[in-house]
C-alpha cells in the first residue's frame, strides 16, 4: 500500500494521539487519509494535571485534522488497563509553537 | 489486509451532512451547527450556528457560516454517523468484486477518495444535538468518565 | 465531475449584503460584500475592522475602525458569515455542574 504513514495496521485499534495544542486523545482509529486526517471512534481526552488525577472527557466520534496532530501511537491496552489514571499526576503538555 | 471498515475522514464528514456537529478552529473558537455541505478541502458550510469564543465566555448565534478547512482543528460528529458510513460501504462493497477492499482511491474528485459514497445527503437527527454537551453514547473506556463536556473547555 | 468547482458556499447570495469575515491572524472585519472570486478573495465596501484587545490580540473588542473599500485576500479568509441574524447571545449551553 503506497500510503505514507502506515496507519493501516492500526485501524480498528485503540490509539493515542497528541495534538498540536497539547491534548491527549485516545480512541479507536476508524480511518485516515493522505493528509493524516483521522477518524477516532469512542474517543476520550485525558486531561493531565499536577493537582489531581487524570480527568477523562468523553468525546465520542471525532475527526482530527492532520494539521493538528503531533503524534499517533498504538495504545497497549493491557498496560493501559493497569494504569491508575485517577492517581496519576502529570504536567499538561504545552501547545506546539509554530 | 482486510480492513473493509476503513473510512476516509472526508467520507465520514460527507455522511455527516445534515447532522449537528462541533467544529473547533485552530484559534480555539468553536462552532456548533448543522453541516450543510463540505468539500475535499474540508471547507464546511454550517447552518444555525453557535459560535463560542476561545475562552468560552462569549457566544454568538449566526444563521450560517462558511469555514475554511485549513483552519479546523477537529470536528466532533454524532456517534451514529459512523454506522451510516459503514452501512453504506457495506452495501457498496457488496456490489464490488472481491479484493477491492480499500484501494487506490486517492482521487481528489468529489468529497473523498475512490470509495467515497457519493451523494450521501441524508436525514438527521441526533438527539443530543446542539451543544454536544454531554457524554454521548458509548461512554468512555470502562464507562468511567461522567464527563459532560461543555462546548468549550478553557484550556491554558 | 461535479465535485471540483461547486463551492461549498455560494457567495452570490451575500452580494450587497453585510458579511462578517474572520481572517487568519485574528483580524475581523464586516462590510457589504461587493464581489468575490473562486479563491475567496472578497471585495467589501464600507468595511469596518473590529479593534483588538491590546492585551490579547486574538480577542476582538467592540470598537471598530473604518476601512472603506477593501479586498480581503482569499488565502487569509478563515470564516465568512452573514451579519444579518448574527448576534451575541448569552451562554446557550447548560453548564456542567460544579463550577
Amino acid at each position: 500500500m503506497a500510503t505514507g504513514p502506515g496507519l493501516e495496521s492500526l485501524v480498528d485499534q485503540t490509539i493515542s494521539v497528541i495534538t498540536n495544542d497539547g491534548r491527549n486523545i485516545v480512541g479507536i482509529l476508524k480511518g485516515f487519509d493522505q493528509a493524516t486526517n483521522i477518524i477516532l471512534d469512542e474517543s476520550h481526552e485525558r486531561v493531565y494535571s499536577t493537582k489531581e488525577g487524570v480527568q477523562l472527557l468523553v468525546l465520542g466520534l471525532y475527526i482530527i485534522r492532520g494539521d493538528n496532530i503531533s503524534v499517533i501511537g498504538e495504545l497497549d491496552e493491557e498496560l493501559d488497563a493497569h494504569l491508575d489514571l485517577s492517581n496519576l499526576r502529570a504536567h499538561p503538555l504545552k501547545a506546539v509553537i509554530h | 489486509m482486510v480492513h473493509s471498515l476503513l473510512q476516509l475522514p472526508l467520507s465520514l464528514l460527507k455522511t455527516a451532512q445534515g447532522h449537528p456537529m462541533l467544529v473547533e478552529l485552530k484559534n480555539g473558537e468553536t462552532y456548533n451547527g448543522h453541516l450543510v455541505n463540505c468539500d475535499t478541502w474540508m471547507n464546511i458550510h454550517l447552518r444555525e450556528v453557535i459560535c463560542t469564543s476561545k475562552d468560552g465566555d462569549r457566544f454568538w448565534r449566526m444563521p450560517e457560516c462558511y469555514i475554511r478547512g485549513n483552519t479546523i482543528k477537529y470536528l466532533r460528529v454524532p456517534d451514529e454517523v459512523i454506522d451510516k458510513v459503514q452501512e453504506e460501504t457495506k452495501t457498496r462493497s457488496d456490489r464490488k468484486p472481491p479484493g477491492v477492499g480499500r484501494g487506490r482511491g486517492r482521487g481528489r474528485e468529489d468529497g473523498a477518495g475512490g470509495r467515497a459514497p457519493k451523494g450521501v445527503g441524508r436525514g438527521l437527527d441526533d438527539g443530543g444535538a446542539k451543544g454536544l454537551g454531554g457524554g454521548r453514547g458509548k461512554g468512555g473506556p470502562g464507562g468511567k468518565p461522567g464527563g459532560s463536556r461543555g462546548p468549550v473547555r478553557g484550556r491554558g | 465531475m461535479s465535485g471540483r468547482k461547486e463551492t461549498v458556499l455560494d457567495l452570490a447570495k451575500f452580494v450587497d449584503k453585510g458579511v462578517q469575515v474572520k481572517l487568519t491572524g485574528g483580524r475581523q472585519v464586516t462590510g457589504t460584500l461587493k464581489g468575490y472570486d473562486q479563491l475567496l478573495n472578497l471585495v467589501l465596501d464600507e468595511a469596518r475592522e473590529f479593534l483588538r484587545d491590546p492585551e490579547d490580540p486574538m480577542k476582538t473588542t467592540d470598537q471598530t475602525r473604518q476601512l472603506g473599500l477593501i479586498v480581503c485576500r482569499g488565502t487569509a479568509v478563515m470564516l465568512v458569515s452573514p451579519t444579518d441574524g448574527t448576534d451575541e447571545i448569552a451562554n446557550p449551553f447548560v453548564q456542567p455542574d460544579g463550577a
